[in-house]
């Protein structure tokens, strides 16, 4: 409206209540102002009270004083702040109080991660990326000292030069053997030093329509309907005339160039069409996928070779020129994507009609795993005669993608849906005709479409209550998977009393992680043992480890141990 | 002639506005903590080294005035950039859910508030009857509703009970007409349109319709109005007459709602999932898209303000008791 006054004699029927024109309009540009700093407020105060949260804690540490209120930060997704009720009240025997900040995952990202701001306490839940099996990623990335810098996941600040030593050793030891007493060795120093409380890790819960499709198969960390995993899709087949299956996500991808984004569902969509060198089976051991075998030769070297007969989709065969260019385009470029790969490799050259040798720059033991299971083979004619004047590769459209993977790109239509069709000439032909990824954003309309029969699959992790609703309907079933994902809670071990390990464990001991689960979901999951693997990887886990019976009694005996001790109203007071 | 002053007063006062709004949204976005590679750090997929050479990549790492004048430059010879996110232009971006946002808000303004001015003409005038009463007190009820609520309950009796109409979205995925009329043009599309327009006219109309109402109410005892009625004047074209003089407090408010409604309306368009304007607009304030958020902003602020100027210029024509000095 119109904020001259005087000389218009317009009259504004906003203002019918109130006969004084000034007097409103001041009133909206007061309001105006508010609502326009509305959207930054909440994140600004947010931002400043977790700061003047860390300020006062820091103030409060001076010894034989009582333990602070431990400021915490959560995501705001319902389990999280369920997680944080019932912790409040494992907790509050010790004597120990919370104050929970809840907010978004962009804001968590951009403070804790990005800014290193953790407050005393902060949970997450890390999902069962194809990477993450590698056990490089839950011992390195998140206790690593390397990684206790602004953008890295050890945002609890846990340093242990023992532990690095470890985590460094695990990482190069190229023999499988000597690699899991290493990675054993690892997660045993966690255990002891007990930074981070890791919780539980939770069923990845699908959906399906058993009446018309079959031949789902669960794999670890993917369930039967994420993509992280393309042998998911492999066997699945139709059990009536329609052969392509409809499955709906939550999420839509943000490109079709392979090189743009590491993004876990992009990148993974995009290597249905784009094979990797690798993959990993049901049993998530790694297996050929691109590749007809790999060898090992020394710490720095290792030889592939490529499948014979692999053809794109447009019909050109693959020979290993295209590998080498592969690899050779991604050094060159130094795609911010690739930049696992970019970091690993130092050169490769072909050796052969279907050989070509990787130079490692250092060795690495995820290197087949986490770097051949991630790059994936490009086709040189394609790829080289791309418009020039882009200002890095990763920017080309690549609006029709062709690769030699499982699945041919027919459509995506942003924000609705992306649909495949098979590759039969993939060296396992997929049994379906397609499939097609609708993009469903609310879980109830997810659920709404399974029932209603106008989907397939429900491709994203269901809680149990909408679970056991849909098991209620015959022609549906629900599989639930394990997962190597877990959530955890991370202490911010510079900052007092979490800086004392006493204190840690002792809250190992008072977290029923048991009833958490159960109420939480369903019971539908695995109990930690405390260490960051999950059991039910076999190959890296610690047997040994019987986890932490909750038990406030020895809670409180740690911590008397530990010096602690307790005022007259229970408070809990730090050791003098 | 005043009326060419008035109207070059108000064009530059506009413009001044509008310039000053993208600075501001420019710096407004940029104030929240992290940048559009943040959330990719945040997983641990890209390393740290990676995110900086991103950064840099991106321009982001250049001071905020930098930032600002290569925008302004880029601007002015039509350039709005290149999203962060989808790494194509903005226009690319937002053109398709522009279209689909204006495919669901056109109908929705045209239904609300045509059924606004007549339903609130029907109101006003029977003031004082008890019709009128109960009528203004119901048509307030969708309005207080919370409109996502309101469009679950149509959605779980319309579509998930009955099954009359699809769950959501702007067209099928897997869509194999059956019947003979789902053969008709646009079918998909229609079908897909009717609960979420019912479900924005619900929640939209009471406002255009009160204020049509209260103007009407005022207008109907003005003297001129009355002096109408002495000559013996018909319910009908009272009714008219009356209705052109109330309309114009409605078409002020009706400038508002079209540029409101550019933005998309979020909680619509996540319950009935419609890839629209509202959903980009979120997500791309959640990626620190800045590219997209700003023309996404700037698009429904402008459209706002110039309908604003539009009908203020229109005003005089419209009534011509106002005068402009």
């Amino acid at each position: 409206m119109t904020k001259s006054s005087g000389n218009d004699a317009i009259v504004d029927p906003n203002t019918y209540a109130d006969p004084d024109p000034k007097r409103a309009a001041s009133r909206r540009d007061v309001l105006g102002f508010l609502a326009a700093f509305g959207v930054v407020t909440p994140t600004a105060s947010l931002i400043s009270a977790i700061d003047a949260g860390i300020a006062t804690a820091e103030a409060q540490t001076a010894a034989g004083q009582p333990v602070p209120r431990l400021s915490v930060y959560t995501p705001n997704w319902p389990d999280m702040i369920e997680l944080w009720r019932q912790l409040a009240r494992d907790w509050a025997p010790l004597g120990v109080d919370l104050d929970v900040q809840q907010g978004t995952l962009d804001t968590f990202v951009s403070n804790i991660v990005a800014e290193q701001k953790l407050p005393h306490l902060g949970s997450m839940s890390w999902g069962g990326a194809p990477d993450r099996l590698d056990p490089d990623y839950f011992i390195s990335e998140m206790f690593h000292s390397r990684r206790a810098i602004k953008g890295g996941l050890n945002f609890g600040l846990y340093k242990s030069d023992e532990f690095d030593k470890a985590a460094d050793s695990q990482r190069q030891a190229m023999d499988p053997a000597e690699r899991q007493k290493l990675v054993r060795l690892a997660q045993e120093l966690v255990v002891a030093d007990s930074p981070s409380l890791i919780l539980y890790h939770r069923d990845i819960i699908h959906a399906y329509n058993k009446k018309r499709f079959k031949g789902m198969k669960p794999i670890l960390g993917n369930g039967i309907g994420f993509p992280y995993m393309p042998l998911a899709y492999m066997d699945i087949e139709a059990l009536q005339p329609r052969k392509v299956l409809r499955l709906t996500s939550i999420y839509d991808i943000a490109s079709l160039n392979p090189f743009q984004t590491p993004e876990i569902y992009n990148s993974t969509t995009l290597r249905l069409i784009y094979a990797t060198f690798v993959t990993r089976d049901e049993k998530a051991e790694v297996m050929p996928w691109a590749l007809a075998s790999w060898n090992v030769v020394d710490n720095t070297t290792v030889d592939i070779v490529l499948r014979p007969n692999t053809k794109f989709h447009d019909g050109k065969p693959a020979t290993v020129e295209d590998v080498k260019f592969t690899f050779d385009f991604i050094l060159k470029h130094k795609f911010p994507a690739m930049g696992r790969v970019t970091d690993a490799l130092e050169s490769a050259s072909i050796t052969g009609d279907n050989t070509v040798r990787l130079k490692l720059k250092q060795p690495s033991a995820p290197f087949v795993a986490n770097v051949l299971g991630y790059a994936f083979l490009a086709p040189k004619h394609i790829w080289e005669t791309i418009p020039a004047n882009l200002a890095t590769p990763a920017d080309w459209p690549n609006d029709k993608p062709v690769g030699s993977g499982p699945w041919k790109f027919v459509e995506w239509r942003k924000g609705e849906h992306i649909q495949f069709a098979a590759n039969k000439d993939f060296y396992r032909p997929a049994k379906l005709d397609g499939f097609i990824a609708a993009v469903v954003p609310q879980m109830e309309s997810m659920v709404g479409m399974l029932e209603r029969g106008d989907s397939d699959m429900l491709a994203w992790n269901l809680d149990m209550t909408l679970g056991a609703r849909i098991s209620q309907n015959p022609d549906l079933e629900v599989v639930r998977t394990p997962t190597h994902g877990q959530h955890e809670v991370r202490l911010n071990l510079s900052m007092a009393p979490c800086n004392n390990k006493a204190f840690r464990h002792a809250l190992q001991h008072a977290t029923d992680r048991k009833k958490i689960l159960d109420i939480i979901f369903s019971g539908a999951g695995v109990v930690s043992h405390g260490a960051p693997i999950t059991p039910a990887l076999e190959a890296w886990a610690v047997p040994s480890l019987k986890g932490y019976e909750p038990n406030i009694d020895k809670a409180r005996a740690v911590l008397k141990d530990g010096g602690f001790t307790w005022n007259a109203q229970g408070k809990l007071m730090l050791p003098s | 002639m005043e009326f060419l002053g008035f109207a070059a007063r108000r064009t530059v006062h506009t413009a001044v506005t509008l310039v000053l709004l993208l600075v501001f949204m420019f710096v407004l976005f940029r104030l929240i903590p992290g940048d559009p590679t943040t959330l990719l750090l945040g997983t641990g997929e890209l390393t740290l080294e990676a995110q900086q050479r991103l950064r840099a990549q991106w321009g982001l790492d250049q001071s905020l005035f930098e930032q600002l004048l290569a925008y302004c430059r880029n601007l002015i010879s039509g350039e709005l950039g290149l999203s962060f996110y989808y790494r194509r232009p903005v226009t690319e971006v937002i053109g398709p859910m522009l279209i689909n946002t204006v495919i669901l808000m056109l109908p929705i303004l045209v239904l609300a508030i045509g059924l606004g001015i007549v339903i609130g003409t029907w109101l006003g005038w029977r003031r004082g009857e008890r019709v009128e009463e109960l009528g203004a007190v119901l048509v307030l009820i969708p309005r207080a509703l919370p409109v996502f609520w309101t469009g679950i309950v149509l959605l779980s009796l319309f579509a998930y009970k009955l099954q009359w109409f699809p769950i959501g979205g702007i067209r099928e995925a897997f869509f194999y007409p059956e019947a003979w009329y789902q053969n008709l043009p646009y079918y998909d599309v229609l079908q897909h349109l009717v609960l979420p327009v019912a479900t924005g006219v619900l929640a939209s109309m009471a406002d255009p319709l009160m204020i049509m109402r209260t103007s009407l109410i005022e207008v109907r005892d003005e003297e001129f109005m009355v002096l109408a009625r002495a000559r013996g004047l018909s319910t009908r074209s009272l009714q008219r007459l009356a209705r052109r003089s109330a309309l114009l407090p409605v078409l002020t408010y009706s400038a508002v709602m079209v540029g409101f409604a550019f933005g998309g309306q979020v909680l619509l368009e996540v319950v009935f999932t419609w890839p629209g304007m509202g959903r980009l607009m979120v997500n791309s304030v959640t990626q620190r898209d800045y590219p997209v958020a700003q023309a996404a902003f700037f698009l429904m602020a402008s459209v706002v303000v110039v309908l604003n100027l539009i009908v203020d210029l229109l005003y005089g024509w419209l009534d011509p008791r106002i005068r402009h000095d």
